[in-house]
């Protein structure tokens, strides 16, 4: 890691440790904005660690932005930071400045098209339904792909101008409809979307984020089961003095291991560009460890982790919901399968060593 | 952040190792063209060519980290890395070679007297000789301390009496590194006592038999030792060091890319057959699926590589490589069978059906080997905190 990945992440696990506490979590479930969270967060220029100095970030690159996004994951933090640094991303591609406050992107759901048409005045007006979008009740700004034709377009606008019906996913992180009747898009507020971005690697994008976020909830859930397997005590000693729950904690170790490899490694790939395959196996491989390692916590926890008042749950639902959420690993599999018959016997050792030297192209 | 008691820091390779990835890809491709090897399952426990070995020898691919007055070129553990997983991907038979060059050379090179290099390192490089490694007995597999071979003072030298078992061709070996005791075995110190010795194949009163596996191999022997003299010159290290010796050799047994490729032959004549016959969404998507798989654990195996090239011994991350590559490696043969029809039959003209039978025969032992998985994983839980 480099010196400013260090400080970002160093700063951000200070940050979170104190203020995406199990009651704060609890609470934004309930409905409450994590408002002195996302203050702070904001404060510290997290959410546009990635974004261009002159777009209103500090001029990171992207793995410094997702390695923030991990720990507020492990942190199960309450507040849409995967989708303000994915919103950067995208206005900042289309050079557009990225604003203060909480964003989030649209579409989320596969299927989903916001249409741009060009307004009489300049600008568009977009019509459409985005579903289950992160955050986008608590979101001031959503940022929006759509097309005009067969164009890519982004705009800005303001979430209190569209329709939002509220709703939830498994964790019960807000994932709301956002209807777009008409909505205006100002012709300074929108326009060509960068040459990076298009619906495919918004959805690869999307898929990224949600690996580095299951990457970093992993390592909760894990740290969790260690936690608890050396406190509780059963048959006269504590639980991981057993040598089948040891068992089980390996396991479960070597899936956290995979899980944080095959983000980083996905994030690495995404900064040098065309790194659809790295994402689709990364998040194939993070999805199936989140089964695992969900199922394998909740099993060494006991009847205790299997309650609200027990914490593992907020990583857990996390987990459960996130793996579903820009493709599933079937999906992802699938993609690459496509890709890989396609190439071949010969072209799998390739792929998988990340290297074509010596072929004859 | 991570895991406490495990690190896994994304590495990459030097980009200059692009030249000598492309070397090692033109000799398989002109090997391959020349009939030099067909690609098997397991071929580099099972298949054993002294020619094809000789022939990495004359690439300087044997012994390439070692020092240069050894015949070695000191390159690095990432070149090593990246010569010893194209070998592996391709299936290629290096059996001979492999203990020398992965283990029994660094062991001499840690531990061993400056003429034990001398005699034996520049004769690896040159792919003139072969070494086996005598760890394992009746009674101690897992647990290897519980090793009873003895190493008795006479006169001026020691005599060597035991038995080995799964001694990898120790038939076909001019020399063995045997791991055996000075002292009986205290229960309350067990890993004390321990040494290693380097012993010539053709010393008096070694006799081997074959063990034969179920696949039809022949590469496991025992050796029994019967009275067989040991000069104060064949010991290596010191006296009553083995355990941390042979610790330390494990984690370069434990940490290569073979330990999750065995079957990948198997997967390539897979991806072949489905692409011939038009793959359906199911094997498709089997297909991205072990690829995932193999790709997040190449990832995870050069971490440890990295570890180790940068001077340290990740032990338990070895472990965790290790448990999860050789169970990966098992499950990829019932993962293909589930979304494909085919014979098993090691006679057929069918390249997937051959290696299907190849990687079925020779499953029980790919997570055996080298440390049983339960073993390893207890492994783990003592570098977790938890033993």
């Amino acid at each position: 890691m480099n010196d400013i990945r260090v400080m970002l992440t160093e700063t951000a696990e200070k940050l979170f440790t104190g203020l995406a506490t199990p009651e704060v979590v609890n609470a934004s479930e309930q409905g409450v904005w994590a408002a002195n969270l996302w203050q702070a967060v904001e404060a510290a220029g997290l959410p546009r660690a990635a974004v261009p100095e002159d777009l209103g970030g500090s001029g990171g690159v992207l793995g410094d932005a997702f390695a923030v996004v991990g720990v507020a994951a492990t942190h199960s933090a309450p507040i849409p930071l995967a989708e303000t640094v994915l919103a950067g991303w995208v206005l900042s591609s289309a050079g557009l400045a990225v604003p203060d406050g909480p964003l989030t992107v649209v579409p989320e759901t596969r299927g989903d098209a916001i249409i741009f048409t060009p307004a009489d005045g300049g600008g568009w007006r977009l019509t459409g339904t985005a579903r289950h979008v992160a955050w986008a009740r608590h979101a001031h700004h959503i940022v929006v792909v759509g097309r005009d034709g067969d164009d890519v377009r982004v705009g800005l606008v303001k979430a209190a101008d569209c329709d939002i019906q509220t709703d939830v996913n498994l964790a019960g992180e807000p994932a709301d409809h956002v209807g777009f009747g008409g909505v205006h898009v100002a012709a300074s507020d929108g326009g060509a979307a960068g040459a990076s971005v298009t619906m495919e690697t918004l959805w690869e994008m999307g898929a990224l984020a949600r690996t580095v976020q299951m990457a970093g909830a992993l390592e909760r859930a894990f740290a969790l089961t260690v936690r608890y397997t050396s406190e509780r005590v059963q048959f006269g000693r504590a639980l991981s003095k057993f040598q089948a729950v040891q068992q089980e904690i390996a396991l479960m170790a070597g899936e956290v291991a995979a899980a944080g490899v095959a983000a980083d490694a996905a994030v690495a790939a995404a900064e040098k560009g065309a790194a659809t395959q790295a994402i689709a196996a990364a998040k194939a491989r993070v999805g199936q460890a989140a089964g695992m390692v969900a199922a394998s916590a909740h099993q060494l926890h006991g009847a205790m982790g299997f309650t609200q008042e027990h914490s593992l749950h907020h990583s857990t639902r996390r987990l459960w919901a996130w793996r579903d959420e820009y493709g599933s690993e079937g999906e992802w599999a699938e993609k690459l399968g496509s890709w890989l018959v396609a190439q071949g016997g010969d072209g799998i050792w390739p792929f998988v060593s990340g290297s074509r030297a010596g072929l004859k192209e | 952040m991570g895991i406490e008691g495990l690190r896994f820091p994304l590495a990459d390779l030097p980009p200059e190792t692009e030249t000598l990835r492309a070397e090692v890809r033109d000799f398989l491709a002109e090997e391959r063209a020349s009939g030099g090897f067909e690609p098997h399952c397991d071929a580099w426990m099972s298949n054993w060519s002294p020619e094809f070995s000789r022939k990495l020898a004359a690439r300087g691919w044997i012994g390439i980290m070692w020092p240069k007055k050894y015949g070695g070129q000191e390159r690095s553990a990432l070149e090593r890395y990246v010569i010893t997983e194209e070998l592996m991907a391709a299936g290629t038979p290096v059996f001979a070679h492999w203990l020398g060059d992965r283990q029994l050379g660094p062991t001499l090179l840690n531990y061993g007297t400056e003429a034990q290099r001398e005699l034996i390192l520049p004769r690896i490089v040159k792919g003139e000789i072969f070494l086996a490694a005598g760890m394992s007995e009746p009674d101690a597999g897992s647990d290897l301390a519980a090793a009873r071979t003895s190493l008795k003072r006479s006169g001026d030298g020691w005599r060597l009496n035991g038995t080995k078992v799964w001694t990898s061709a120790a038939h076909l070996a001019d020399y063995i590194i045997v791991f055996c005791r000075t002292e009986a075995q205290d229960p309350n110190h067990r890993h004390a006592g321990l040494n290693q010795v380097l012993v010539p194949m053709t010393a008096p009163g070694i006799h081997i038999t074959p063990i034969h596996l179920i696949n039809g191999r022949h590469h496991f022997n025992q050796v029994v030792f019967e009275d067989v003299e040991v000069g104060d010159d064949q010991i290596i290290g010191e006296i009553g060091a083995g355990w941390k010796q042979i610790t330390d050799e494990l984690v370069y047994e434990r940490s290569g890319p073979e330990r999750y490729l065995s079957t990948f032959p198997l997967f390539v004549a897979f991806i072949d057959k489905i692409r011939r016959d038009g793959a359906t969404a199911a094997q498709t998507a089997m297909a991205g699926r072990l690829t995932a798989q193999y790709w997040a654990l190449r990832r995870m195996s050069l971490c440890v590589v990295s570890a180790m090239a940068a001077g340290g011994l990740p032990n338990t991350e070895a472990a965790v490589v290790k448990d999860m590559g050789t169970r990966f490696e098992k499950d990829v043969i019932d993962a293909v069978r589930s979304v494909l029809v085919a014979r098993p039959d090691a006679g057929s003209s069918d390249d997937f059906e051959v290696r299907l039978a190849e990687a079925i025969l020779a499953s029980p032992g790919l997570t055996l080997r080298g440390g049983a998985n339960a073993i390893l994983r207890g492994v783990i839980a003592r570098g977790l905190g938890l033993r």
